[in-house]
């Protein structure tokens, strides 16, 4: 098994949502020389969770808390084209032992902490101890699975030893920011949680803690001891939490926060009509499906869930639902990336070939009630979303169209979250309309290999196909990524053939930007990919 | 021997509170909520605060045995709120591990329960912090909120009360009760959105949400004052507003029924002017229920109102219920539900106390 499966299920509603996005031009526009100074408020739904990275759970805390504490090097945005590659950042470089089993980070020794102590490979090692120490339990430890140890060399030198070659071996040493030995290894992790980091909290990255009033505002401002000259060009970066999205637009529109993150699509042209606001859109690595459940007939027949992908207009979909930010989804990898087989055959719109295939495997409409049926049963499916996400119940009731269309009953229910993930694992559904969130890292293992009884696994719709499960195998033995491409290849032919999915659309990510705000990189890497090159030549209103 | 008060309502109803607001409609009129034996000597009084005190604990017990219950029986967990793309099956597992959630059910009560009775909330999923620091936090903010919007219930809803009853069924009265039933009647979401477009966005006169500007850390102790004001005014008014309309139509029907007693009709016939049979004969008594109000909206000091301060962003207790309810923050929800409980408690026993320190005919010595 791969050592960290996080294709993830991003669903949490419509609620929260971080978009990503792909390697994006430069999207805002850079207008004179950057000059030092100003502020940048962005709006944000929820509160920093924590100032200890390992304690802070969710997207958003994550990608506050890259700003204040360094990473070994930064991903670069390029994974779509070829896997990903990585910038230096508190490495300066790096290099592999000969059996690439041991890989050696070089340290930026200009780097150091905001009370003056240098940033050392005591540091890395400590962090290292801090994402695997069982007491503390951090959710994303599978990252270091096939991570033995880490050796400090010497101060600017640490090294990290492998128990296996695999192609993602930078990407799980990387994983993590860097904290501070020296002010955090005397507090034992069982204590962790009863700990108030915010004054424990130690900057090296572009900016440091000014303020947090909690619900109210987390206050950034420039690091004066960041290693990199003349950087961030922002004196103050904040964050002012609105728990809700209508009010969020508001402010945005008003000119009281600079940016937001995942405008809906039906506020798209408000934010674009705008005059001191523009809208970035880029794909998010996110794509809508659903999911049948193969353990119940007649979802169990490939031939009916065929049917069912063909009877549904994905084009009407992204026009109507999405209002053109979004694109049709051919299969289990997105579109654009590198692993995508490019000869895949996509399912096409074909309700004529529906019928067909609904009436081989045995389904017709007998009585005459425009609904088919088979042993005098009607052919009738519940589609179950959750209620948080308009976007997809107006999904759900343009596929109840479609498949009415084709003489298939369906009938939308709308349950809130925590019911839909209850009955998901139960097994406990006909259809559900969802939504992944890809990792830069193409691994299928977790939604496509089946799972054994009781292991924890998205494989939510029962499928098992023994020849994935063994291209699935392979894959994770690959060791260079060249020889997973082939494997994957096939895997992607093998779903798509089987629809335990109908693949619905490709999301977009849609940023609102005032226009003041210049420099910035808006892209699927985080929003703040670039934020110490942000500039602004006016306050905020 | 006292005089009762007559409780004929002039065929005008009280209006139940929104649920905003956090209080009921008093139970009755002209004499104190519940106990009606508080109506005897200081004894009395004594003994029956000594009950009231010791039903606190069961009570308070009930409210969050209840709400954990509710809390667990709805499907999912916090782990299943974290909005992470990283967050594997296996770190969902460790998530539950971390925070106990796959204990059984009862080892989880029992655990809460025997922390609490020591004093310990426990800690916030949240915010990982300690629950009693996180809700200590949002009190003040919470108390500042809901004591202007009360004082500002208070005084509208009087004016809108005397004006209407100057009259009964005037032209004033009538407008006035439109005005009061049609506020009333809208909701508090609604009645916020509308104050901040109107407000907020096209005059500019005032912040739309916070409780600060986003430079109040640089203000002098003058300049964040008025800063915190600006920010007040808008949720302070569309709660206040929405509660003096309820207010105004209880105080004109306890106006009314003051108006048509025998000690009026008596006083008048002793030749005293208006104003004295306003301010003396009439508003006294009728004012005598609003010390119930105010006992019943003393919770909301407290816990504030959860679509105002959600609406503002308003750094309340109100706010923090509904992010703790949306993230299955289990101990947050408790903490909240558990000192709100123990305020409704405490707020009707004021109630009944005071009423029975201001009322001479409840001291029993009238």
């Amino acid at each position: 098994m791969g050592s960290a499966r996080r294709l993830v299920f991003a669903c949490l509603a419509a609620t929260l949502v971080v978009g990503c996005q792909r390697a994006a031009p430069p999207s805002a526009t850079t207008r004179g020389a950057p000059a030092p100074g100003g502020t940048v408020v962005v709006g944000l739904l929820g509160d920093l969770q924590s100032w200890n990275p390992y304690l802070a759970e969710d997207e958003d805390s994550y990608q506050i808390l890259r700003l204040v504490y360094p990473s070994l090097a930064i991903e670069q945005t390029d994974y779509r084209t070829h896997p990903p590659a990585f910038a230096p950042d508190l490495a300066t470089s790096w290099e592999w032992s000969e059996d690439h089993l041991a890989l050696t980070f070089h340290l930026n020794p200009k780097a150091t902490w905001s009370d003056g102590v240098p940033v050392t490979s005591e540091d890395v090692v400590f962090t290292w101890r801090t994402q695997t120490a069982p007491d503390l339990g951090w959710p994303y430890a599978s990252s270091k699975d096939s991570i033995d140890d880490v050796e400090a060399v010497d101060p600017a030198t640490v090294r990290f030893h492998y128990s296996r070659v695999y192609p993602y071996q930078l990407m799980d040493a990387n994983d993590g920011v860097i904290v501070p030995a020296h002010r955090w290894s005397q507090i034992p992790y069982g204590r962790w949680r009863d700990t108030d980091w915010r004054q424990l909290a130690l900057a090296a990255g572009p900016f440091r803690i000014a303020s947090h009033e909690p619900q109210q505002q987390i206050t950034l401002e420039r690091n004066p001891t960041y290693w990199r000259a003349g950087r961030p060009y922002l004196d103050r970066l904040v964050f002012r939490i609105v728990p809700s999205r209508s009010s969020l637009l508001t402010q945005l529109l008003t000119g009281d926060v600079d940016l937001l993150e995942n405008v809906p699509p039906e506020d798209a042209e408000r934010v674009r009509d705008a005059p001191d606001l523009h809208l970035i859109v880029f794909p998010d690595r996110g794509y809508s499906q659903i999911r049948w459940n193969l353990r119940r007939p007649p979802l169990d027949d490939v031939r009916v869930r065929r049917a069912l992908s063909e009877a549904i207009d994905r084009r009407l979909i992204v026009d109507v639902v999405y209002d053109g930010f979004a694109r049709p989804s051919l299969g289990p990898v997105l579109s654009d990336m590198w692993a995508f087989d490019t000869h895949l055959e996509p399912v096409p719109h074909d309700p004529a070939d529906a019928r067909r295939l609904l009436a081989e495997a045995g389904w017709r409409d007998s009585d005459g009630d425009g609904v088919l049926d088979r042993d005098g049963q009607p052919l009738s499916l519940e589609l179950l979303t959750n209620a948080e996400s308009e976007l997809r119940q107006d999904t759900c009731l343009l596929v109840q169209e479609d498949l009415a269309g084709v003489g298939i009953q369906a009938e939308p229910r709308f349950v809130e979250w925590g019911t839909l993930l209850a009955r998901e694992r139960k097994g406990d559904f006909d259809g559900i309309i969802s939504r992944w969130i890809e990792p830069t890292m193409v691994d299928l293992w977790e939604v496509w290999h089946s799972a054994a009884p009781g292991e924890p696994t998205l494989n939510s719709t029962g499928y098992a196909n023994p020849e994935v499960d063994q291209l699935l195998g392979q894959i994770d033995e690959a060791t260079t990524f060249s020889a997973q491409k082939p494997l994957l290849d096939r895997v992607q032919q093998l779903i798509v053939a089987d629809q335990p999915y109908t693949f619905l659309v490709e999301t977009m990510a849609l940023v609102g930007l005032n226009d003041r705000v210049h420099g910035a990189d808006i892209n699927d890497a985080g929003p703040y990919f670039n934020v110490d090159q942000w500039y602004v030549n006016t306050e905020p209103q | 021997m006292p005089v009762r008060t007559s409780t004929s309502t002039s065929g005008t109803s009280t209006p139940s509170r929104s649920e905003s607001h956090g209080r009921g409609a008093p139970s009755t009129r002209g004499a104190p909520a519940g106990e009606g034996s508080l109506r005897a000597g200081p004894t009395v009084v004594r003994r029956v605060l000594v009950r009231r005190l010791a039903t606190l604990l069961p009570l308070a017990w009930l409210v969050v045995t209840l709400t954990f219950v509710v809390v667990h029986a709805a499907p999912g967990s916090y782990a299943d709120t974290i909005d992470n793309p990283r967050l594997t099956p296996q770190g969902r597992a460790l998530l539950m591990q971390r925070y106990g959630l796959d204990q059984p059910l009862l080892t989880q009560y029992l655990r809460w329960l025997g922390a609490v009775v020591t004093g310990d909330l426990g800690t916030s999923f949240l915010f990982q912090e300690p629950v009693s620091e996180v809700i200590g936090r949002a009190l003040p903010p919470t108390a500042l909120l809901a004591g202007t919007a009360l004082f500002l219930d208070l005084v509208l809803g009087l004016v809108l009360a005397l004006a209407a009853v100057r009259r009964p069924y005037g032209i004033v009265d009538r407008l006035t009760t439109v005005l009061a039933l049609g506020l009333y009647g809208l909701p508090t979401f609604w009645l916020a959105g509308i104050a901040i477009l109107v407000f907020a966005v096209w005059l500019g006169w005032l912040p739309p949400s916070h409780m600060h500007g986003i430079d109040a850390d640089r203000l002098g102790a003058a300049a964040r004052l008025a800063d915190l004001v600006r920010h007040l005014l808008l949720p302070a008014l569309t709660l206040g507003v929405v509660g003096a309309a309820a207010t105004a139509r209880y105080l004109r029907a306890t106006l009314l029924d003051v108006q048509s007693s025998r000690w009026l009709l008596a006083a008048r016939a002793r030749g005293l002017s208006e104003r004295r049979l306003l301010w003396v004969h009439t508003l006294r008594p009728a004012l005598l229920p609003v010390i119930t109000l105010l006992g019943l909206s003393l919770p909301l000091l407290v816990s504030g109102s959860v679509v105002v301060e959600t609406v503002f962003s308003w750094p309340g207790t109100g706010r923090l219920l509904w992010w703790a309810a949306q993230a299955r923050d289990v101990p947050l929800i408790l903490g909240i539900t558990l000192v709100g409980a123990v305020a409704v408690i405490v707020g009707n026993l004021a109630a009944d106390l005071l009423y029975a320190a201001a009322d001479p005919r409840a001291r029993g010595d009238a």
